[in-house]
């Protein structure tokens, strides 16, 4: 570790820019915890299993927990403290909010952001495919039910 | 008018937007000023004695501000009961299980704080260690603690009526071993805790937990500190269901840490400590005989239950008996006999957890399936001739106020067309049941009760202040509609302090789902108590009497005549120009026998009131891989009363995932000796979105005469009925009762290969 350098990190986080120095090791979820503060992205497993730290990088949701923040400068980065606008919470916050799909709301950041960009990519997604979506993210208290419903809602909307 | 204008809706939670935004602070995300990152150094082995600890090269290591072994604590034995003291936090003598902690250090970074673990030597004699319960039990095995010869921790015995007579009289009687290994509580939250002493010495803390004051009480024992210098402050809590009840080690080093180092501590739990480190649920091997009359009724059953407790006691005394009582409760048996018995191994240690035990549930409602086969009865009447009634008394004499059991199941069946598919569906088609029964709230000693005050602000708002904590299962909105409903506010007019000891008065704790029960009558109460003060005050300006008037609206006015109205705002204004301040106060303490204990006296009234719950579920088996598709789930439960019948349905969906599809298809932690091989969702399988089947809710109200509105507890009696249902689908889809859980695919095909070579034999 002594070795190691620290490298000047340029990132471009919720269309602020932000100018760093840090291992070069570092994954993007440790600087935009540790370094930038935004704490809405999650650590559950920090192996790339359950999505808790899911933020987009160019509109795609990634696993911040195995990118390394060297790797995404020039990209733009999307973090759930990015999504509300001013007071106001993105249409998918709000469904998430009036279709109780959060309890603990551990998972829901990643949740939010994986729907969002399901949503981006497919506006009327089916059953099946929100499904399959959301399902490298992991909740431990919903059991997805009222999840599904959130974002079908906003399907339905879209129609 | 309608009735209620908050209570009974399906109104949106107070406390989800801050959570969808990412701004609600889990304890990971707190940042203090000077903060330190403390790591803790673990055993690598399940039996050791520590013979030597050298810190000296983790000292002189730059960036590392403290490093904490046992000598720098008081030594203290820690445990629930007084019996079962027997952990200490960082342990003198010897290692109990891979993954205790040995010592621990606080530095600048986390990297300086891993660097500094590694340059702790620890010399460890090693010895013979246990890792199942048989093993544990056989004639000279290694013992773990000098207090607990042969192993045996905990031994619950219950005897009511005759047993043997029982089985004498009975019509059929038959015996069944069932067994399950480990499960695990995969809380989203990894655990994590933060701690600080202010200029006054006091103690700032925070933490995921149960009960703010069941955190506060040990810590100022094991701390040496007077309890009001303890503050356990409130924190987003990504999860509980049972496991973060208890101290936990991290908590005690964390605050030693921070008074070593003189500056706040965080420590935070990689996936890996969170299941190996915290708590685990127990494996068991239940043994049950039943007997039963001609028409399928229980006359007399016999149960031995064997759990692996882990190194240390834990709740081990409450998660003993649990499994046990609740199906007592579910299930009408006048002659029963239960020794259950908590045995100690080289492993984890084990607390209670949401569903108490797979094989216990799965045991008990699978034989009825099994005799009522033999008796040409099917599980559904099996189920409605031996449920429990409104007005019962159970065996270890518990009063039942109030039973929807009948009513769940009897709708239950409705709704999953239980008469028209059992036994009428294709082949590796099948439909099972299962039924529970929970409590809300034991008893706890002097802190059984809850007590909540509300503080009236000048423009008519309040702020309640109350004990309560939510887990995530929606406790602070449950809080909040109640004051809102009962004071004729809306929810924004309602502030809420709650889960901090500093300022919140004592509460039980989001533990034996007694939060609305007895946490939402003391809110209630207290309401009350505020409402009364604010109706004299109208109640004189309008020359009617108190009885006459009505809150709505953020106004009071005279029911009978609603033109007749004042703002609340005013009434507050008024109250404070007649020099009178207004606050209210309520106390809620159950209605429980408090006599009753655990070991030495397991009989009394457990719980003022108890819910029920049914659960159906309908699968499809492919016989060539083994994999088990869930076509369709159906969930009630007997809720007393809805507060808010969204936060139940997601209660009932996330205990169908749980319980169910998690609990009987997928989820157990695997092992080597003591170590486990599948600590993180990469091994452990937890349900997703694509697995999860289409969930039924059915809310059943039997309004309980004490709880808030009628209102008992919110779900766990689903998340405790979804295994039997599950198993007893599978297994009517395959033709074989299974006896080992979880229910995986390489024990269907070998369940389907035996009974073709059965069939080919008979």
């Amino acid at each position: 570790m002594n070795e190691m350098k620290k490298t000047a990190i340029t990132l471009s986080v919720n269309n602020e820019t932000y100018d760093i120095v840090a291992f070069p090791n570092r994954t993007l979820l440790e600087v935009l915890r540790d370094d930038l503060h935004l704490t809405g992205t999650k650590e559950s497993c920090g192996e790339g299993v359950c999505g808790s730290c899911t933020v987009l990088i160019d509109g795609t949701p990634v696993r911040s927990c195995l990118t390394l923040a060297v790797a995404v400068q020039g990209k733009e980065i999307t973090t759930i403290e990015g999504l509300s606008m001013g007071e106001k919470l993105h249409p998918v916050q709000e469904a998430f909010v009036n279709h109780h799909a959060i309890q603990c709301g551990f998972c829901s950041p990643g949740m939010i952001l994986t729907s969002y960009a399901l949503l981006a990519e497919n506006p009327n997604p089916t059953e099946k495919e929100i499904r399959r979506a959301i399902s490298g993210n992991v909740c431990r208290c919903t059991g997805y039910a009222k999840i599904v419903e959130a974002v079908k809602s906003l399907a339905e909307e879209g129609k | 008018m309608e009735k209620f204008s908050y209570i009974g809706k399906g109104m949106k939670r107070i406390d989800t937007a801050c959570k969808a935004t990412g701004e609600a602070l889990f304890a990971a995300d707190l940042a203090l000023p000077r903060m330190l990152v403390g790591k803790v150094l673990r055993s690598p082995h399940a039996h050791a004695r520590i013979v030597a600890i050298d810190t000296a090269k983790a000292e002189k290591l730059p960036g590392v501000k403290a490093v904490l072994t046992a000598k720098d604590t008081f030594g203290d034995k820690w445990g629930v009961f007084k019996y079962t003291q027997d952990q200490q936090f960082l342990p003198t003598e010897k290692v109990r299980y891979v993954g205790e902690e040995v010592a621990a250090v606080a530095a600048v970074d986390e990297d300086t704080a891993l660097e500094a673990l590694s340059l702790i030597d620890v010399t460890y004699e090693v010895l013979p260690a246990v890792y199942t319960i048989e093993d544990a039990l056989a004639p000279g095995a290694p013992q773990l603690h000098d207090v607990y010869p042969n192993n045996l921790n905990i031994h619950v015995f219950i005897n009511v009526g005759d047993v043997e007579k029982g089985f004498t009289h009975s019509h059929l009687v038959r015996e069944d071993t069932f067994s399950a290994p480990e499960d695990s509580y995969f809380q989203g939250e990894p655990y994590a805790v933060a701690a600080q002493f202010d200029h006054a010495g006091n103690l700032e803390i925070w933490m995921p937990n149960a009960g703010p004051h069941l955190k506060a009480k040990p810590l100022s024992n094991v701390l040496k500190m007077p309890l009001n210098k303890v503050r356990v402050r409130k924190i987003t809590i990504g999860g509980a269901f049972g496991g973060r009840s208890e101290i936990s080690p991290a908590d005690v080093i964390c605050a030693f840490l921070a008074k070593k180092a003189q500056r706040p501590v965080k420590i935070v739990y990689s996936r890996e400590e969170n299941t190996v480190c915290t708590r685990q649920a127990h494996s068991m091997i239940a043994k049950i005989k039943t007997g039963v009359d001609k028409e399928g009724r229980v006359v007399a059953r016999d149960i031995t239950c064997h759990m692996d407790g882990g190194a240390y006691s834990s709740t081990g005394p409450i998660a003993t008996s649990v499994p046990f009582l609740c199906m007592e409760q579910a299930y009408r048996m006048e002659n029963v006999r239960y020794n259950g018995y908590r045995v100690l191994t080289n492993k984890p240690i084990r607390g209670m957890f949401r569903t108490h035990g797979r094989a216990f549930a799965c045991g008990v409602d699978i034989q009825l399936d099994m005799i009522g086969e033999a008796l040409g009865i099917d599980p559904l009447t099996m189920r409605l001739r031996n449920a429990r009634q409104t007005g019962d008394t159970t065996p270890t004499k518990s009063y039942v106020a109030s039973c929807g059991l009948t009513e769940t199941i009897e709708k239950t069946g409705k709704k999953s067309r239980w008469a028209e598919k059992f036994g009428r569906l294709p082949p590796y088609h099948g439909i099972g049941i299962g039924c529970n029964s929970v409590q809300t709230g034991f008893p706890m000693g002097i802190r059984g009760g809850s007590q909540a005050f509300i503080k009236l602000n000048e423009d008519g708002g309040v702020t309640v202040i109350t004990g309560i904590v939510d887990n995530g299962q929606g406790n602070d909105h449950m809080i909040v509609q109640i004051a809102a409903e009962e004071l004729g506010l809306t929810p924004d007019d309602v502030q809420l302090i709650n889960a901090d000891t500093e300022v919140t008065p004592s509460d039980p704790g989001s533990y034996s789902m007694c939060e609305t029960f007895i946490g939402g009558n003391a809110v209630l109460l207290a309401a009350q108590d505020v409402k009364k003060k604010l109706f004299r005050i109208v109640a004189d300006e309008f020359g009617v009497s108190a009885e006459q008037l009505s809150a709505k609206n953020r106004k009071i006015f005279v029911t009978k005549d609603p033109q007749q109205e004042m703002s609340i705002a005013k009434a507050v204004r008024m109250a404070l120009t007649r020099n009178e301040s207004i606050s209210g106060e309520g106390s809620y303490w159950p209605k429980v026998d408090w006599r009753r204990e655990w070991v030495k006296n397991p009989s009394g009234q457990l719980s003022e009131t108890f819910s029920f719950g049914t659960v159906i579920c309908e699968v499809k088996v492919d016989p060539e891989t083994g994999q088990v598709e869930v076509l369709e789930v159906t969930a009630s439960q007997d809720v007393g009363y809805a507060l808010n019948p969204k936060v139940i349905e997601g209660q009932f969906e996330g205990g169908v995932a749980m319980g169910g599809q998690g609990g009987m298809l997928t989820e157990y932690l695997q092992w080597y000796e003591g170590r486990v091989l599948t600590p993180t969702q990469l091994g452990y399988l937890v349900p997703l979105a694509i697995d999860m089947p289409t969930i039924n809710n059915i809310i059943v109200e039997t309004i309980d005469p004490k709880g808030p509105y009628g209102a008992k507890e919110a779900g766990m009696s689903v998340a405790m009925s979804a295994a039997q249902a599950y198993c007893g689908a599978i297994s009517n889809a395959v033709g074989v009762y299974f006896h080992e859980y979880p229910i995986t695919p390489d024990k269907i095909l070998k369940a389907i290969e035996e009974k073709k070579k059965q069939e080919r034999k008979g």
